[in-house]
């Protein structure tokens, strides 16, 4: 039972730091722009055919080719940024809208473009299964939960210490007062959503070694990722840490007593009990101008 | 004016269509059954070009070429029942065929029954389609009922219990799992899972097949969630028995893991594509010169339907009656590449059922039924 236990433990821990990864560039994008993307799903999914595409074609090199899917799908966001959501900016249902077309649009293009079967990247040295007492796990499920911690520390010196981070936040405390300070708001929103998708991306190119490549790879993460920035606190960056990695592992540990076709009813049980208890999340705060 | 242009438009067409026969085909071209899709659409493609090649279809002494009509159902119910409501009003076709999911079969079944267009499914299994009393529907593959049938029959001669499972969450899996507990019995039933179309993480899973000491596990799924549940089984340090379905039998299945974690798995297949059967052998050869792969299964079964469709045309000495079509179709007996195919009183044939073996070099053996009994390299 214990070495079960853990077993589920190190498996939610790994289902959460996907979920960690899709909530903290939701959660930047939301908080600079107050723009809720649905479609951040489908550029995680980009993310492990970019990865695919770069692994297979280009570097030869998993590391490089991480990277290389971050850089462009950075890319990919900045354009969307501008070209979709800027012009919508202010009418928060046309976003919404056009996050759900954007699904459509880039799940039917990932068709288009590499066909409906799922692919596989294959990563040997990733594959090496490494054994923690009785129990063992292929060297990729560990990477991801190293790397997504290492990110997330990243990101917390960089939103709290460095002059662009401080820039951000300022930007999602307050827009105007921000603009007054002399920072560049509209400058602020490119980064945030190319910083918020390659995040994404980086979740669907550590995915894709371990599960597969396929259209709608994005879909259990981007819902999973949500349900984290709810329970967390919309717009809190630890509030989606701690809320992805809650889900995470809540759901991989109740398996054990459940039947595993209640992963998902329990993952949003504990969403909307923490949020009855807590209706503005774990680290939720009044925003300016809130009731 | 437009709509006279509009129907000149339309006589010319028919005209000019007149010595083509449209057959509707209902598959899956994009969604979650895309990959199984191809492979239904291989088999009608490659049944469609040798009847065109041969001349077409013989009614009333004239020459017909075959035209597939094919619509995009996507796993979806409603797709389904629309795209046959369509081929059967709009396209005005005598006959349908194909699907691969039970659930948008069961919504096509009745369309198909209202308009009296015969309907052939060549790849879904759920068992209760034909018990529904629908004339108009015929199924060319062995449903659930006959593959637990065999697979429970064979497992049961090896002495492999408890057995456990991990199934799809839907009609396919559920009713699979609860077909094989009923012939098995619950004492013979061990941990029993199912995950949802698309989930890809099977963790949770392996440690209760391994918490619950199965003697084998049965996958209730396809390729790509199958390579993935073997893959994470055995990189765990399972070492217990493998059971899986047809889609588990096939070079491209091995292509996605390797021989090692394959070797021993046993599944249940409606075709083995290596067999030495004359009809399976040139089949396969056909097949492989066509799309450069390995002959799989669905094509196996959607080729053949596809054949006793133009059968049944030529039998019933029409291309738009759908009632002589159908009638002509219930009384045919056909020798076809997965067997003998005839269809009972309910519209459902009795092709043999296999079970194949894979061995440590990457082949493949026939276990099961005993009098086919082949060595690696013949399944």
């Amino acid at each position: 039972m214990a070495a079960a236990l853990l077993e589920q433990v190190i498996n939610g821990a790994m289902t959460g730091s996907v979920y960690v990864l899709v909530a903290l560039g939701m959660v930047l994008i939301y908080g600079v722009m107050h723009v809720l993307n649905f479609a951040h799903g489908v550029l995680f999914m980009l993310g492990g055919y970019l990865c695919h595409f770069f692994l297979t074609r280009l570097t030869g090199n998993y590391a490089l080719a991480v990277l290389l899917t971050m850089a462009a799908l950075a890319v990919v966001g900045a354009m969307l940024e501008r070209g979709v959501f800027r012009p919508l900016q202010g009418n928060l249902r046309n976003q919404v809208i056009a996050s759900l077309g954007l699904i459509l649009a880039l799940e039917n293009l990932a068709v288009a473009l590499w066909g409906p079967n799922a692919l596989q990247i294959k990563v040997p040295a990733t594959e090496r299964l490494v054994a923690l007492g009785e129990l063992r796990f292929p060297l990729q499920h560990l990477l991801i939960i190293g790397v997504t911690a290492a990110v997330v520390a990243a990101m917390f010196v960089f939103l709290k210490w460095s002059k662009f981070g401080t820039a951000l936040r300022a930007t999602s405390q307050d827009r105007n007062a921000a603009r007054v300070v002399g920072i560049p708001v509209e400058r602020m929103d490119v980064a945030s959503f190319a910083l918020g998708t390659a995040l994404a991306a980086l979740g669907g190119a550590l995915v894709g070694p371990l599960f597969l490549v396929f259209p709608q790879m994005g879909d259990a993460p981007m819902v999973k990722g949500l349900a984290g920035i709810l329970l967390g606190g919309m717009g809190s960056v630890p509030g989606a840490v701690v809320g992805g990695l809650i889900i995470g592992i809540a759901e991989s540990v109740s398996t054990l007593f459940l039947p595993t076709d209640y992963r998902d009813s329990v993952a949003f049980a504990i969403m909307v009990l923490i949020l009855l208890a807590r209706p503005r999340g774990l680290f939720g705060v009044r925003a300016r101008g809130e009731p | 004016m437009r709509l006279v242009i509009l129907l000149a438009a339309c006589i010319a067409a028919t005209a000019a269509a007149q010595d083509k026969v449209a057959v509707g085909i209902v598959t899956s071209l994009t969604g979650p059954m895309a990959p199984p899709g191809k492979f239904q659409m291989n088999g009608f493609n490659l049944a469609a070009e040798e009847i065109n090649g041969a001349g077409g279809i013989t009614v009333g002494g004239r020459k017909y070429m075959v035209d597939l009509k094919v619509y995009d159902t996507r796993a979806n119910p409603a797709e389904g029942a629309s795209a046959m409501q369509r081929l059967a009003t709009v396209d005005k076709v005598p006959v349908v065929l194909g699907e691969l999911h039970s659930g948008v079969a069961g919504a096509e079944a009745p369309v198909a029954q209202d308009y009296g267009v015969p309907l052939i499914l060549t790849v879904p299994t759920g068992p209760n389609l034909t018990e529904q009393g629908n004339r108009f529907l015929f199924r060319v593959n062995a449903s659930n009922d006959q593959l637990n049938l065999a697979l429970v029959d064979f497992i049961q001669k090896q002495g492999w219990a408890p057995l456990s499972f991990i199934a799809w969450n839907n009609d396919a899996g559920r009713g699979g799992v609860n077909g094989m507990k009923k012939l098995l019995g619950d004492a013979k039933t061990g941990y029993v899972g199912y995950f949802n179309v698309g989930e890809v993480d099977f963790s949770s899973h392996v440690s209760n097949i391994r918490a619950s000491n199965a003697r084998a596990v049965m996958l209730f799924m396809d390729e790509e969630p199958g390579s993935l549940a073997i893959k994470q089984l055995r990189d765990a340090g399972l070492k217990t028995q493998l059971i899986g379905t047809l889609a588990m039998g096939s070079d491209r299945f091995l292509k996605r893991l390797d021989a090692d974690r394959l070797a021993g798995m046993v599944q249940y297949n409606a075709f083995p594509p290596n067999a030495d059967t004359p009809r399976i052998r040139s089949f396969s050869e056909r097949y492989k010169k066509k799309f450069g792969e390995e002959a799989h299964g669905f094509a196996a079964q959607s080729y053949d339907g596809l054949m006793m469709a133009a059968a049944a045309m030529q039998k019933a000495g029409t291309v738009s009656d759908g009632k002589k079509l159908r009638d002509a179709l219930a009384g045919l007996e056909h020798d076809g590449v997965i067997g003998r195919i005839r269809f009972d009183a309910k519209g459902q044939a009795n092709p043999p059922v296999y079970v194949t073996q894979w061995c440590a070099n990457g082949m493949r053996r026939i276990l099961y039924p005993e009098s086919l009994k082949a060595d690696c390299g013949a399944g």
